[in-house]
């Protein structure tokens, strides 16, 4: 294990050294830092297992001659875990980017983003193995630092300065709350490291536990995307290149689900008041909720992904909720199962999110736009993109037999056991959970629909749609490779599940394998067969039984009658793209349901004819809904800072002289307060 | 080898650290910008001989390093650079400042007894013989200082900047028998990079704004 370590480090640091030492080479730059972002990856998926599967969690440290600062590493199931997810995703993408940076040959320095990249995956791997406080913040801060620097690409676009600003300042503030909350931990300890904070010499007082408590969720949350902290989320996820806003929105946000888990379930020691897991389970079910239906509403590809990352990160955290909540009563095994349920759809999600993003990147790749509007019909153009694009939208949808589907059962399962528990506010608040759970899951799949369908279905509505062409073969095989471990990840529980049991067995105290997996691991069961069980083998064999069963009558019945092709029937009309469902008429139920939470503004404007007002000259229609969150959470908090800071603009006269005098006076006066 | 008694020897040291200081006044009251920098030359000699001085009294020899090192640097090269400048940019007088001569001696006078006042409490806590010398250092620490405020022209400016250096120097003296060798060269060093860093950039103000007027530099601001 050391050795893998060892190696994944030197591939990282030298894909972060080597790329930029060969300028003038796009080309092999881009070999170099992705083969060497695939080799450290691979490194770190072996490792991943490794550290799942040992006896004993892997330590390592060098100390430094700061103080309070040492590099230490400590690889325990939870930690290797989320090396694994990390390197997953890092594998597929990096294959992937082979092919996508020749977009960015002569537009941007391949050799540093190149760096970049490496530097964004290493520092993510070190921040979930790091084991010392000190250790944890700097990398974390690298880790915000090197995604911003990658965010900002095409910083020449004012868009995508804007979005970095926003994710900048969003993730400071998190640090901000993360510092704090280490601090909180560093005075009772003593000292920054991890195994420090487990062992406390006298436990926190109550009012520190519940500070560190909230102080971790706005920390951690920012990063994540809680509703309301996700505000930067749908700018920033998009603005960055398209490998990188799948490992921004597949991975990146995973650390902050780490490092919750981190805190809760291993500083604080799995001790709760019951309403810290009830904050959870209502933080997680408002994102779920609010980023499904904001997803919705998108007609930027990235921008409904990004959303659609809120809404599944809340996913996670109802089943982590479930858990926490559960574990505050005693029920250890049904915490367990809620954390299970968490830690599976974290990986499911890495890994489809990961995949649809690189899917919204063969659309940019080929049609050169974001806008869903002027897609269309790219499935006969673009058959493999379609395909993988599909499986993806299955997953998310969280339709039978795929990964998605699994996770977002198991939280189901762990959320209707709800009523095991002694208070009767919590039996009826855990099934309302699992309703708006529902309410997300149906309002996913139309969203997705209305992803593929209108991305892909139909006729093009624009010139670069009719223009598309396939995508090259290493970004097939990234995203084919993704496509293929959701399907196996939907199919093979009785593989997952075990793996997850060894992450879940230390943070909840007890084992819930043999459990879950009934009849030799082919069925799911969460409490008992009689309960509720459930086999995706079973569901893929039936599907794909019935599947078989209609061509089969098809051909029985259908194969002697006389075929003629002919075009699909307009009405007498010949079909043009303006027939088509728009991404806007789309979502107008939705939009209309929901009207109280959109607010949306709606804009028709006629120019008539002189001559008569029943016949219209041009029609203007502007729709837009209203950003609440900004509007009246962010934007008066901004107003506030500007004004404050117009005031402070007085002393800024731009004179050198006034300036040396502020510095002089200062002296002086510290002098004389110094006598 | 002849011996002086401590005593004397504490009031040579205050004597040349005296002079430093008078020099001091002698450059805020000068306009001529060549005559500044001549008198930036001189104090910068009066600087060498006390440190000499003190090299002699306390025997701790690489301070006789430093003194060389002052004399060659302060007194010859920087003066020479800053000559050179003057010369190309063909300014030789300060017309206008933002405090006038006399009111900027008044201001001088102040900051001189503001200096022994904040002084006066830790001298006495001092056992070297160089202590007296602490008040003076900070004095013309704070008049070069004033001195980059209240004149506009960039060669002034650098001149005071120079002035503060040597009040650090003269501090460090007084305050310790000079800092470690290695780090009296380092200050040196940078010393003679600042001076010729700020020459150039001196040209490139004068390219720009057809003057070395720093208060100019206020359009720059948005």
């Amino acid at each position: 294990m050391t050795a893998l370590l060892f190696c994944l480090l030197a591939c990282y640091t030298a894909g972060i050294l080597l790329p930029p030492c060969l300028p003038g080479r796009p080309k092999a730059q881009n070999v170099l830092a992705n083969g060497l972002a695939i080799a450290a990856s691979l490194f770190g998926v072996l490792l991943g297992l490794a550290g799942l599967l040992a006896a004993a969690p892997l330590t390592a440290s060098i100390s430094s001659t700061l103080p309070f600062l040492t590099f230490a590493v400590r690889i325990d199931p939870l930690a290797a875990f989320f090396v694994l997810t990390i390197s997953l995703a890092g594998l597929a993408v990096s294959i992937y980017a082979l092919g996508y940076l020749t977009e960015f040959y002569g537009r941007s320095s391949i050799g540093l983003m190149g760096a970049l990249y490496n530097g964004f995956l290493l520092s993510m791997t070190l921040v979930v193995i790091a084991d010392n406080g000190f250790f944890f913040l700097i990398v974390w801060e690298l880790m915000s630092l090197v995604s911003y620097f990658l965010v900002v690409t095409e910083h020449e676009k004012s868009e995508v300065r804007y979005a970095g600003l926003f994710y900048l300042i969003m993730t400071h503030v998190g640090t901000a709350f993360i510092i704090l909350t280490f601090l909180i931990f560093f005075q009772e300890a003593g000292s920054f490291s991890f195994a420090a904070f487990r062992h406390l010499e006298q436990p926190l007082p109550e009012g520190l536990r519940t500070l560190a408590f909230l102080a971790a969720l706005v920390g951690f949350g920012t990063k994540a995307g809680i509703v309301p902290l996700h505000v930067w989320l749908p700018y920033a996820h998009p603005a960055a290149p398209s490998h990188v806003s799948a490992l921004m929105s597949g991975v990146m946000i995973k650390t902050a689900i780490y490092a919750l888990l981190r805190v809760y379930f291993d500083f604080l020691g799995g001790q709760f008041p019951w309403w810290w897991g009830f904050t959870i389970l209502a933080v997680g079910a408002v994102s779920a909720l609010l980023g499904v239906m904001y997803a919705l509403m998108e007609h930027d590809l990235k921008s409904l992904l990004a959303f659609s990352s809120v809404e599944n990160i809340g996913i996670i955290l109802l089943g982590i909720g479930a858990g926490m909540t559960f574990q505050a009563y005693g029920l250890k095994e049904f915490a367990a199962l809620g954390l299970l349920a968490g830690l599976y759809h974290t990986i499911n999600h890495a890994l489809f999110k990961a995949l649809l993003f690189l899917g919204a990147g063969s659309l940019l790749y080929a049609t050169h736009t974001r806008n869903m509007e002027e897609y269309g019909g790219l499935l006969r153009r673009m058959p493999w993109t379609g395909f993988c694009f599909l499986v993806g939208s299955v997953s998310v949808a969280a339709l039978p037999p795929i990964n998605g589907f699994v996770s977002e059962w198991l939280v189901f399962q762990s959320l209707f056991l709800g009523f095991h528990l002694p208070v009767v506010l919590l039996n009826l608040i855990l099934p309302i959970a699992a309703a708006m759970l529902a309410l997300t899951g149906v309002l996913a799949l139309a969203c997705f629909a209305k992803a593929f369908g209108l991305s892909f279905l139909a006729l093009p509505r624009s010139a670069h749609a009719r223009h598309a062409e396939e995508i090259p073969v290493a970004m097939r095989l990234g995203m084919g490779g993704l496509a293929a471990a959701c399907v196996f990840l939907g199919l093979a529980p009785m593989v997952v599940v075990p793996l997850l049991d060894r992450v879940t067995e230390p943070l909840a105290g007890v084992s819930i394998e043999g459990r879950v997996l009934a009849l030799d691991g082919w069925a799911l069961a969460p409490t008992n067969v009689e309960f509720s069980s459930i086999s995706t083998p079973a569901i893929a064999v039936m599907l794909g039984a019935l599947a078989g069963l209609g061509l089969l009558l098809a051909w029985a019945f259908g194969g002697r009658l006389r075929k003629r092709a002919y075009k699909t029937w307009g009405c007498g009309i010949n079909l043009t793209p303006r027939m088509e469902y728009t991404a806007t008429g789309f979502v107008q139920p939705i939009k209309r349901i929901f009207s109280t939470l959109y607010q949306p503004t709606i804009k028709l404007e006629t120019e008539f004819l002189e001559e008569s007002h029943y016949f219209a000259k041009h029609r203007r229609f502007e729709f837009h809904i209203e950003p609440v969150f900004q509007k009246y959470l962010y934007d008066p908090v901004v107003l506030f800072f500007s004004a404050v800071a117009d005031r402070l603009r007085i002393v800024q006269a731009g004179s050198l002289h006034l300036y040396l005098a502020y510095i002089f006076v200062t002296l002086v006066v510290l002098l004389l307060v110094a006598v | 080898m002849f011996q002086i008694s401590p005593q004397l020897g504490s009031q040579l040291v205050d004597l040349c650290a005296a002079l430093l200081l008078l020099t001091c006044f002698a450059i805020v009251a000068q306009r001529r910008l060549s005559a500044c920098v001549d008198l930036f030359a001189l104090q910068s000699v009066f600087l060498a001989a006390t440190a000499a001085l003190v090299a002699f009294l306390t025997g701790i020899h690489h301070i006789y390093v430093a003194a060389a090192l002052t004399v060659v640097i302060k007194a010859v090269v920087l003066p020479r650079i800053l000559k050179k400048v003057i010369e190309r940019l063909n300014v030789s007088r300060e017309l206008q400042m933002n405090i006038n001569v006399p009111a900027g001696l008044l201001v001088c006078g102040t900051l001189v007894i503001l200096a022994f006042y904040i002084t006066q409490p830790i001298i006495p806590l001092g056992f070297l013989l160089t202590r007296d010398s602490l008040a003076i250092a900070l004095a013309i620490i704070l008049i070069g200082f004033f001195t980059m405020i209240a004149r506009k022209k960039a060669v002034t400016q650098v001149v005071g900047f120079l002035v503060m250096e040597n009040g650090l120097f003269l501090g460090a003296t007084a305050a310790a028998y000079g800092m470690p060798l290695i780090v009296e060269l380092g200050v040196f060093f940078d010393v003679l990079v600042a001076g010729l860093i700020i020459g150039i950039y001196t040209h490139r103000i004068q390219d720009a704004f057809d003057s070395v007027d720093t208060s100019k530099l206020t359009v720059l601001k948005e």
